[in-house]
């Protein structure tokens, strides 16, 4: 074979490499940091459905039963259902048709390690152990059962009028809910 | 199973023909759709929250949610994507989504067909329907959904809203005109359920459409055109759309000619996918707004 026949060959099998690599750097979109959650996710989905199965874990409560806890008629707020499934009811907050934030009662049921964070509570609010989390969320707990949670979706809606809204929602009403089960 | 939620959002290319299209769709719906990709920017973008610990926590609990099938989800997503490929897409839309900038629509003309008015007509209602039934997976509501749907449209805001558009402009007003919603009113109360069995794009997404058979779901497809009619019409006549201003929109990110507009809607529906696109971005903002809250 001629050198210049050679070198030609050589480039040939040198673009191709190049290509293919640059496509599976392209093509790479795994991220251990989330493939890790999802993997143990398939385990958890499973382990759950065999306690709730069992008895070991209580079925949670369907999401419509909240829907009568959440405040209704609060003057310069829009409150609008916004998802509502099992265990789970969520009411988006509006002011002058912008975001301020969202309210949600979930049953712990659903994932119980959500729980875990009132026992190291300090305070209470509405006599609920409350906690904050993150810099938009701020979350009670009603019989060990009902999380209710208020998130902020804008600057002007800050932790105190967190605070304050979740005293909007029933909250005897939920606990007293929660004694009859 | 489908590709996992954080895979998904991933994915959602940053340019390309779908995103081209859909920024020329910004003057409709102004700032209620963002070109953001990537599911760690998705969680902070829905939630404000920029603590790492939390967005952890965020994500795995959206992924958990997702995976499980019982909760809708993940169907949802199925029925964007099955919704959206209905048109009967060229291999060249991955590649045009993917290499993107110089997307040309002279060198697509010659491989272009147009798709009758008829054909038109049913892929627009089933894409409706896809859209109800995802609305009901992923928020729960109960029933047939159609009335509940109609409640909530007018509090449609973000890429939802910008699917809506899109599905005005692309699928309506740009193949069939300033009088689409009219003509397809014809086209969609004469079918039999028979045009739906031998239309293909049907036979993909019919089992997840309820009516027990075609002619039930021949109902709910007709149902659910007249449901959305009206607000599309007032969608149409408020924001004074016609197919002209939205094909000179278009000329500002694609390359493309308004003297041929039934091979511009071609040209959108085989090199685009923006039901998709926006769809799993609506799912992704509902599990990260319920994963956040449920934490």
């Amino acid at each position: 074979m001629k050198f210049s026949h050679w070198l030609f060959d050589m480039r040939r099998v040198l673009v191709v490499a190049l290509l293919l690599s640059v496509s599976l750097v392209a093509c790479k979109k795994e991220d251990p940091r989330w493939s890790e959650a999802d993997k143990k996710s398939k385990e958890a989905i499973e382990a759950k459905k065999a306690a709730q199965e069992s008895g070991a874990l209580p079925t949670p409560e369907e999401g419509g039963s909240f829907n009568k806890f959440f405040p209704k008629d609060v003057a310069g707020f829009d409150i609008s259902a916004s998802q509502e499934k099992t265990g789970f009811a969520e009411y988006k907050l509006k002011k002058d048709g912008k975001d301020m934030a969202m309210i949600a009662i979930s049953d712990v049921a659903n994932n119980p390690q959500a729980a875990e964070k009132f026992t190291s509570a300090t305070k209470k609010i509405g006599g609920f152990p409350a906690v904050d989390q993150g810099s938009t969320a701020t979350a009670l707990l009603v019989g060990g059962r009902y999380q209710v949670k208020v998130l902020s979706r804008s600057p002007e809606f800050g932790k105190a009028d967190r605070e304050a809204w979740l005293e909007k929602v029933n909250l005897a009403g939920l606990a007293a809910f929660q004694a009859t089960k | 199973m489908s590709k996992p939620i954080f895979e998904l959002v991933n994915e959602l290319p940053t340019s390309g023909a779908t995103v081209m299209s859909l920024k020329a769709l910004d003057y409709v719906v102004p700032g209620e759709w963002q070109n953001i990709s990537g599911f760690e920017n998705m969680i902070t973008l829905v939630t404000g929250e920029s603590d790492p610990s939390m967005i952890q926590q965020i994500g795995e609990r959206a992924i958990t949610l997702y995976n499980d099938p019982a909760e809708g989800y993940q169907r949802a997503v199925w029925l964007y994507q099955t919704a959206s490929s209905v048109g009967g897409k060229l291999g060249a839309a991955a590649l045009a989504n993917k290499i993107g900038e110089s997307v040309s629509f002279l060198g697509f003309l010659e491989k272009l067909t147009p798709k009758a008015d008829k054909a038109q007509a049913i892929d627009f209602g089933i894409k409706v329907s896809a859209e109800i039934i995802a609305y009901a997976k992923t928020n729960g509501i109960p029933g047939d959904g159609v009335a509940e749907f109609m409640g909530a449209v007018g509090d449609y805001g973000k890429e939802s809203i910008m699917r809506l558009a899109a599905l005005t402009c692309f699928d309506g007003l740009i193949p069939l005109g300033p009088d689409f919603l009219q003509k397809m009113e014809q086209f969609i109360g004469g079918l039999a359920p028979a045009d739906l069995t031998s239309n293909p794009a049907f036979s993909a997404i019919a089992s997840a459409i309820p009516g027990g058979g075609a002619d039930g779901q021949l109902g709910f497809i007709q149902q659910g055109f007249s449901s959305i009619k009206g607000w599309m019409g007032n969608f149409v006549s408020s924001k004074g759309l016609t197919p002209e201003s939205v094909v000179g929109s278009l000329k500002n990110f694609i390359d493309v000619s308004d003297d041929k507009l039934d091979y511009v809607a071609a040209f959108l529906d085989t090199t685009t996918n923006y039901f998709d696109y926006t769809g799993t971005q609506t799912v992704a903002r509902r599990l990260i707004e319920r994963a956040v809250a449920e934490i």
